[in-house]
């Protein structure tokens, strides 16, 4: 281990040359670019500038490439908020709160809270990925798939609250909606194609961008034109600025969100995703006033995108140290690693210490740079919504349908983006929530592979979740969430005084199920034992 | 031939060319493209062997659709093929088009779309065959031009550092007892998951199949323990195996490879167990083009494949130099999609 000092000033060294340096700068510009158009996420806007770096030598090339990952989160954070049109998975949580706080007048805030919490996450959690990424590394190995799909219910679990306000009922009912349309597209696990009626567009599936796109932007637009007289923001700029209070309040949810972000993003697959999730639905429950999630609370933007930029961190965990990638971008990147004649796997940091080094210490400039770009930013960006809006609403219509194209460069994605335009005004007219229906979309597929996996890994026998300590102990957890409320009901209409119930349990499970984090902590403590 | 008298005189102007193409060197560029055309159908007339007559060339700049997101072995070979083209073909502009989906569905449907435009290509290996076999698609490869097959691609089989399992018969054995193997796949329909189909035709044994989304998660669930056996391409594993993490059992192809550290791996054929099925990466362009259209691509690529970033392209990705011509291909694309209607139909 006492080369680690030696290999991250090497690191240091290679990205502050100065052309890294521009190469970085360049990547994070234009990141940040893409992830602001709807729909352009860090997958798609890696994916998208890849062949551009093609002609630079290897280390410079992934460099740019991680200024754009790390671009492209801030960006998609920034279009989450100001339009409550995502960039990708990861951010729909950000739109939760952000985009009601930009409704009334603290867009600024909101995108500075979102900018510093993803700042402080993405670096700090750099250490860690640094020094124990090997040591991690294991964790990941220990899910498999019957643990993954114990999370997805633990994820599952946790949403069921989502509903913002509105009954639980309709949660439950859109979370199965989004589950429904999971389903259609070729199955990969029997390779037959389901509910696509001949339609080779349908083969794909629907995927969630072109819904996310359709029941955020389109439809928040078609409500606002339907409800008429909508009048434009009128906070001046300099009270768009983040006073010590909003500081404060949001110093918890952040170092929450990035110890949350950091351990579930390692998990391959929806790390970044479920990460968000957890961390928002850790701060609604750990809040002293849970009412105003939903309705624009700081706390409730700074969990979230705390825990995505750790997450991202945390997917170069796997893709480091075993060559397995950890995210869709990372994916991406291994794909550029082979590329450029680079072999990832095990071997990989010992072989190419400078190469490997680096990046990540250009991964520490990435972030430097976008947080000295996007502070200023953030309150020029939130007075754009001061934009009259008989032309801020075309405009938004027009990203929106533009990104919804980009994704796979076709009219196709169009399509489903008007569709679901449609679809999402009416569940906004009766008062369904969106979010359990994005959750039910990206969990659902994952649910289901996992469990068949589960299934085939014991011959259709199921018992072998009983073999799992870890999937038993996240199923437990999730039991916890769901049935708290009426275990604290419960406990406190019996005996006024909440200590000492004759039963352990109950009481334990309730004090566990109050605060989010500890089970975070606990979970990590027993794995590691 | 032809090719190989433009193969001679256009390498050495190439590199300076390449890179004097993009704008303001478009004097000598021109010039180039007169001398080439002039050499095209001054050849044309004189041998033989050119077929139906009038040469062709592109009009337009030349689109590579990658049925595939970036990053993948369809993309990392589509940008081969466009460099590879361009070098070939220096007056030429070859661009890069990911339209992914469906499992490859869309891009081989958007090239349904250009049928009789000699300018898309799409760099084809076994989904293109594979795909309307088990789902209904538009199209089969038969609605397109096979131009010519450039490699193949092989699947090894690999088992944990401390697997119990040696050699192919011990996994083959410990089925036949009566025991439980599982084995990780990506996709139902992939190449994987065809040879253990053969395998298991061949041995009369049945494996427990764990279905994933890719090769990564694969080399995550056997380096876990979650499964036992896995089928993965040389370059999905090679990191892996180089550090000692996973160890090959058996090679599925004819031969052995000729290079450390795979060389010292096994055929199945060798180990008792008679399957050979590989994976082919060849171009296809749109269909109903001319024979001189075909013809033109064919020697395009021919070229490539005589070139030194065609090596390279192997190499890196641990592909085999198989090279089949367009009337060989067809053969053996004919042979590829019964064999395959054998084990997914």
């Amino acid at each position: 281990m006492d080369g680690v000092f030696d290999n991250v000033l090497l690191g240091f060294q290679t990205a502050f040359s100065p052309a890294n340096l521009l190469y970085c700068f360049g990547g994070v510009v234009l990141g940040t670019f893409i992830g602001m158009l709807p729909g352009l996420g860090s997958a798609t806007g890696v994916a998208l500038l890849l062949p551009l770096t093609l002609t630079l030598d290897p280390i410079s090339a992934l460099i740019m490439l991680a200024g754009i990952y790390y671009g492209c989160q801030y960006g998609a954070s920034i279009s989450s908020i100001l339009i409550a049109t995502p960039g990708d998975s990861a951010s729909v949580v950000t739109a939760f709160d952000g985009y009601p706080l930009a409704r009334t007048g603290r867009a600024g805030q909101a995108l500075a809270t979102s900018v510093i919490a993803s700042f402080v996450a993405g670096t700090i959690t750099i250490i860690p990925l640094m020094t124990l990424a090997p040591i991690f590394s294991g964790l990941a190995l220990n899910f498999g798939p019957p643990e993954m799909f114990a999370l997805m219910v633990l994820g599952m679990a946790s949403v069921v609250g989502f509903g913002g306000g509105t009954s639980q009922a309709k949660g439950l009912a859109m979370a199965a909606f989004g589950v429904a349309i999971s389903t259609v597209g070729i199955d990969a696990q029997t390779g037959i194609a389901r509910y696509t009626f001949g339609q080779v567009q349908l083969l794909d599936g629907i995927g969630f961008l072109g819904v996310v796109i359709g029941l955020f932007a389109v439809a928040e637009v078609m409500a606002q034109v339907g409800r008429g007289g909508a009048e434009p923001i009128r906070t001046r700029m300099r009270d768009m600025l983040m006073s010590r209070r909003d500081l404060r309040e949001i110093s918890g949810p952040t170092a929450r969100g990035g110890v949350v972000g950091f351990l579930v993003g390692m998990l391959p697959g929806a790390g970044a995703t479920l990460a968000s999730f957890f961390a928002y639905d850790i701060e609604r429950r750990v809040s002293k006033k849970p009412e105003r999630f939903g309705k624009g609370a700081l706390p409730g933007v700074a969990g979230p995108e705390a825990a995505n930029n750790a997450a991202a961190n945390a997917a170069f965990v796997p893709t480091l140290t075993l060559g397995i990638p950890g995210s869709g971008t990372t994916a991406v990147l291994l794909g550029a690693f082979i590329i450029f004649g680079l072999q990832p796997g095990p071997l990989f940091l010992r072989e190419q210490p400078e190469l490997a080094w680096g990046l990540m210490a250009s991964f520490y400039l990435g972030n430097l740079l976008l947080l000295a770009m996007n502070l200023p930013l953030a309150p020029v960006l939130g007075s754009l919504l001061r934009i009259r809006y008989s032309l801020l609403y075309p405009l938004i219509l027009l990203v929106a349908l533009i990104g919804a194209y980009a994704m796979q460069n076709r009219m196709w994605g169009v399509w489903l983006g008007l569709a679901f335009g449609v679809i999402g005004y009416v569940m906004h007219k009766y008062g369904y929530p969106a979010a359990p229906l994005i959750l039910g979309l990206i969990l659902g597929s994952l649910m289901e592979k996992t469990l068949t996996q589960t299934s085939d890994m014991g011959g259709g026998d199921l018992t072998i979740f009983f073999n799992r300590p870890i999937a038993l102990l996240l199923f437990a957890l999730a039991l916890v969430l769901l049935l708290a409320p009426y275990l604290v009901k419960a406990v406190r209409r019996m005996r006024p005084a909440p200590t000492s119930t004759p039963p352990d349990g109950p009481a334990d499970d309730a004090a566990s199920a109050r605060s989010g984090d500890e089970e975070m902590t606990t979970l990590s403590r027993r794995e590691d034992g | 031939m032809l090719g190989r008298l433009l193969g001679r005189t256009i390498p050495e102007t190439s590199v300076g060319r390449r890179a004097s193409t993009k704008r303001p060197g478009a004097a000598p560029a021109w010039a180039l493209a007169v001398a080439l055309a002039a050499g095209l159908t001054g050849c044309g007339g004189s041998t033989a062997g050119g077929g139906s007559g009038d040469a062709w060339e592109p009009e337009r700049p030349v689109t590579i659709v990658v049925p595939f997101a970036p990053g993948g072995g369809s993309d990392v070979f589509g940008r081969a093929l466009a460099k590879g083209i361009e070098e070939a073909r220096p007056d030429i502009d070859v661009k890069v088009e990911n339209r992914p989906g469906g499992s490859g569905a869309i891009g081989y449907s958007f090239l349904l779309s250009k049928q009789a435009d000699p300018h898309y290509l799409i760099p084809s290996e076994t989904a293109g065959v594979a795909l309307p076999v088990t789902t209904d698609t538009p199209w089969t490869w038969s609605d397109f031009t096979p131009v010519m097959q450039i490699a193949e691609d092989v699947t090894l089989m690999v088992v944990p550092k401390d697997s119990p399992y040696q050699e192919l018969q011990d996994v083959v054995g410990a089925l036949k007892k009566g025991g439980q193997v599982r084995v990780g796949l990506a996709g139902a329909t992939g190449l994987d998951a065809i040879v253990t189909g053969l395998m298991e035709q061949d041995q009369g044994v049945k494996y427990r199949r764990v279905t994933f989304d890719s090769g990564g998660e694969i080399v995550n669930a056997l380096i876990g323990g979650d499964i036992d056996t896995a089928m993965l391409n040389p370059s999905e594993v090679i990191g892996q195996i180089k550090a000692g993490e996973v160890r090959p059992v058996a090679v599925f192809a004819d031969s052995r490879y000729e290079d450390a550290p795979l060389d010292e791996v096994p055929t199945a054929e060798e180990q008792g167990v008679n399957v050979s099925f590989t994976q082919y990466r060849g171009v296809f362009a749109a269909g109903d083009i001319t024979d001189a259209e075909s013809a033109y691509w064919e020697e395009t690529v021919r070229k490539w494949t005589q070139s030194p970033s065609y090596s390279k392209y192997l190499d890196d990705n641990f592909l085999r130099p198989v090279k089949r011509p367009h009337d060989e291909f067809v053969t053996y694309l004919k042979a590829y999609e019964k064999q395959l209607q054998g084990v997914l139909g």
